[in-house]
């Protein structure tokens, strides 16, 4: 592999009292989707900063192509294009003067930067209001206004922070899309944070998993679920039965188990295939009856309750959260 | 040679912006437009009644104490400086909006210097200031009869180094700000009395001893000053020490402005 494009060693940011990142070192190459994987409070969005040249480190280095973000903040600029967590066009301009805007004062001008704008428009589908003021754009035009402003200037690198937070399924899928075919026909790097598993299992090549500040699992999504080495098998109970867990681990077979919603336990076992039958039989030792049976490969929100035993809450099927903080 | 026509660049596209995000805002362009009209014909016509004896002597007398000027002509000579520095404050303060809003973080992480950032900002907002404030004086213009036309040109310069001091002091302010509470509170706290002791509504020569030196340290007096000296040729200073004292206080907050903006992070 070549050297990483993004580098962070041992990186440390402390506001007063809250450490919120703490020693976090990571790389990532050439080309590579990268993601922070982490609930609210992380500190994904910190880490962020820093490589953005927003925020100075407490301690610890990052480099972005090779370049230190505290000795050289100018020359990082220009090598990264950004989409922030919370929005950051002009509301009172329009979609083409929020582009011109962003072109201009990356030194890019003139009938190239012209074709560019309409091109990237083009892309993430907003030519036909190129000309509408930004206010009235919902939550997902935004987005992909924002996303199609960060590529304007040809970045090597893109870094997404929550790219979908807050948005409609429909939406999301499609910025999914944009940023696949991104790094396909451009071939650039991307770093990008959220905190949907699904969406970090989607895109990213590797993830973090970080909690508290702290890096607390590093890999490829197969790699993170075979932390777990298991998989999850789910049992359902007739009505009449309290659904209940095993004393017997049946020879370390059982890693884990847990009630779940809907008359039902979640165990998490070495290896489905084996264990089942003996499953079966423990339970009707005990005079419990199964009613329904499944198994299936653990997702990262396992392998997140693994690490810390706690949940991480949001999924892409929970509430949105309002895409619009104020701090 | 190259970063020069480059950072010209930069510089222009922020005054493109700042331009054409106040012609956006439509109702912003009504306010800073009818804001000072309504004080000239209600607080001026109101104000000028108490002075008018219909009685020579009394009139010249009262004259006198306005640099010799009628009030309704001192009044709008001090409203057109009183438009521009409320603008340009303002539009420096708003920076906190941008804050808000996100958009300041698009200038922050662009490869352009901060600095050509911030003068490119507050030289777009001067630019509408001063046009607004043309607006204002062709009324003038026409209720008045002791304005000079010679002396608009040199009375908007006055205005535009004005504007860029205040706009800079706004940024600096802002540039540490974190939340709008603090925005109404400034407009209290530092507006109102520097508008008040500054010769607008009332020479600083009448004045009682301590406002006047609060009016000697205030820069806004020396462009009120300087301004109704280019359109009426009447002033209580010499109006080359008041550009020369306007010029130094405006760099002044311009380098503090910089360099509070240089080191802006999302911090705080
Ligand atoms: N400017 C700041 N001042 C003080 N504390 C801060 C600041 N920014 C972040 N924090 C704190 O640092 C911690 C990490 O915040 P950060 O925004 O990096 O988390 P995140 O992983 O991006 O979370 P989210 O999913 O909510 O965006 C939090 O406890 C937060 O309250
Ligand atoms: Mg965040």
């Amino acid at each position: 592999m070549s050297d990483p494009v993004i580098e962070t060693i041992d990186l440390v940011k402390k506001f007063r009292d809250v450490v919120a990142v703490n020693k976090v070192s990571f790389k990532v190459m050439r080309k590579e989707i990268y993601g922070l994987l982490g609930p609210n409070g992380a500190g994904k969005t910190t880490t962020i900063n820093i490589l953005i040249t927003l925020l100075k480190p407490t301690s610890g280095q990052a480099f972005v192509d090779g370049i230190d973000v505290v000795k050289s903040p100018e020359k990082v600029r220009k090598k990264i294009g950004v989409v922030f967590q919370d929005p950051s066009l002009d509301v009172f301009l329009t979609a083409y003067e929020n582009m011109y805007i962003h072109g201009k004062i990356y030194g890019l001008g003139g009938k190239e930067l012209e074709r560019r704008i309409k091109e990237l428009l083009d892309f993430v589908e907003l030519k036909p209001f190129a000309d509408k003021v930004v206010r009235y754009f919902s939550g997902g035009m935004r987005r992909r206004l924002e996303i199609a402003r960060a590529l304007l200037h040809d970045p090597d690198i893109l870094i997404l922070d929550e790219p979908t937070l807050g948005l409609d399924p429909q939406t999301r899928n499609k910025i999914w899309e944009y940023i696949k075919v991104v790094r396909k026909e451009r071939g650039i790097t991307i770093l990008m944070t959220t905190h949907y598993m699904d969406e970090a299992e989607f895109l990213c090549d590797r993830i973090s998993i970080m909690d508290h500040g702290r890096i607390i699992a590093e890999g490829t999504p197969e790699q993170l679920k075979s932390i777990i080495g298991s998989d999850v098998v789910l049992i359902k109970f007739s009505d009449s039965q309290k659904p209940m867990c095993l004393d017997n681990d049946l020879d370390g077979a059982i890693i884990s188990c847990r009630s779940v919603s809907g008359n039902r336990v979640e165990l998490v076992v070495r290896d489905a295939v084996k264990t089942l039958p003996r499953i079966f039989e423990e339970y009707e030792r005990k005079g419990l009856v199964i009613e329904e049976i499944s198994y299936r490969r653990p997702t990262l929100n396992e392998v997140f309750i693994y690490l810390t035993g706690r949940e991480l809450r949001d999924s892409l099927e929970d509430q949105p959260r309002p895409i619009h903080r104020w701090r | 040679m190259y970063s020069f026509i480059r950072s010209l660049n930069y510089f222009y596209t922020m005054v493109y912006r700042q331009v054409k995000r106040f012609l956006r805002a439509r109702s912003r362009v009504v306010v800073s437009i009818v804001q000072p009209i309504l004080w000239i014909f209600l607080f001026g016509m109101g104000m000028g009644g108490v002075f008018n004896f219909q009685n020579p002597m009394i009139d010249a007398f009262i004259r006198q104490q306005f640099n010799g000027l009628d009030y309704m002509t001192f009044l709008l000579t001090g409203i057109v400086a009183m438009s521009i520095f409320i603008g340009s404050f303002i539009s420096g303060v708003s920076v906190i909006f941008d804050k808000q809003f996100g958009f300041l973080k698009e200038t922050l992480v662009s490869p352009a210097p901060r600095e050509i950032i911030l003068l490119g900002r507050a030289v777009g907002d001067s630019l509408v200031l001063l046009i607004n404030a043309s607006i204002v004086l062709t009324l003038g213009f026409m209720i008045s009869n002791q304005l000079r036309p010679e002396g608009v040109l040199p009375a908007l310069s006055y205005g535009f180094v004005l504007s860029i001091g205040f706009a800079s002091l706004g940024i600096a302010i802002a540039s540490r700000m974190n939340s709008m509470e603090g925005f109404q509170m400034l407009m209290n706290l530092l507006i109102m009395p520097l508008q008040f002791v500054s010769g607008i509504f009332f020479p600083i020569q009448r004045m009682p001893d301590w406002m006047q030196i609060i009016a000697k340290i205030n820069p806004l007096t020396y462009a009120v000053d300087g301004i109704r000296y280019w359109l009426t040729g009447r002033s209580e200073f010499d109006p080359m020490i008041d550009i020369i004292l306007l010029m130094i206080l405006s760099i002044i907050f311009l380098v503090i402005a910089m360099w509070s903006f240089r080191k802006a992070t999302i911090e705080d």
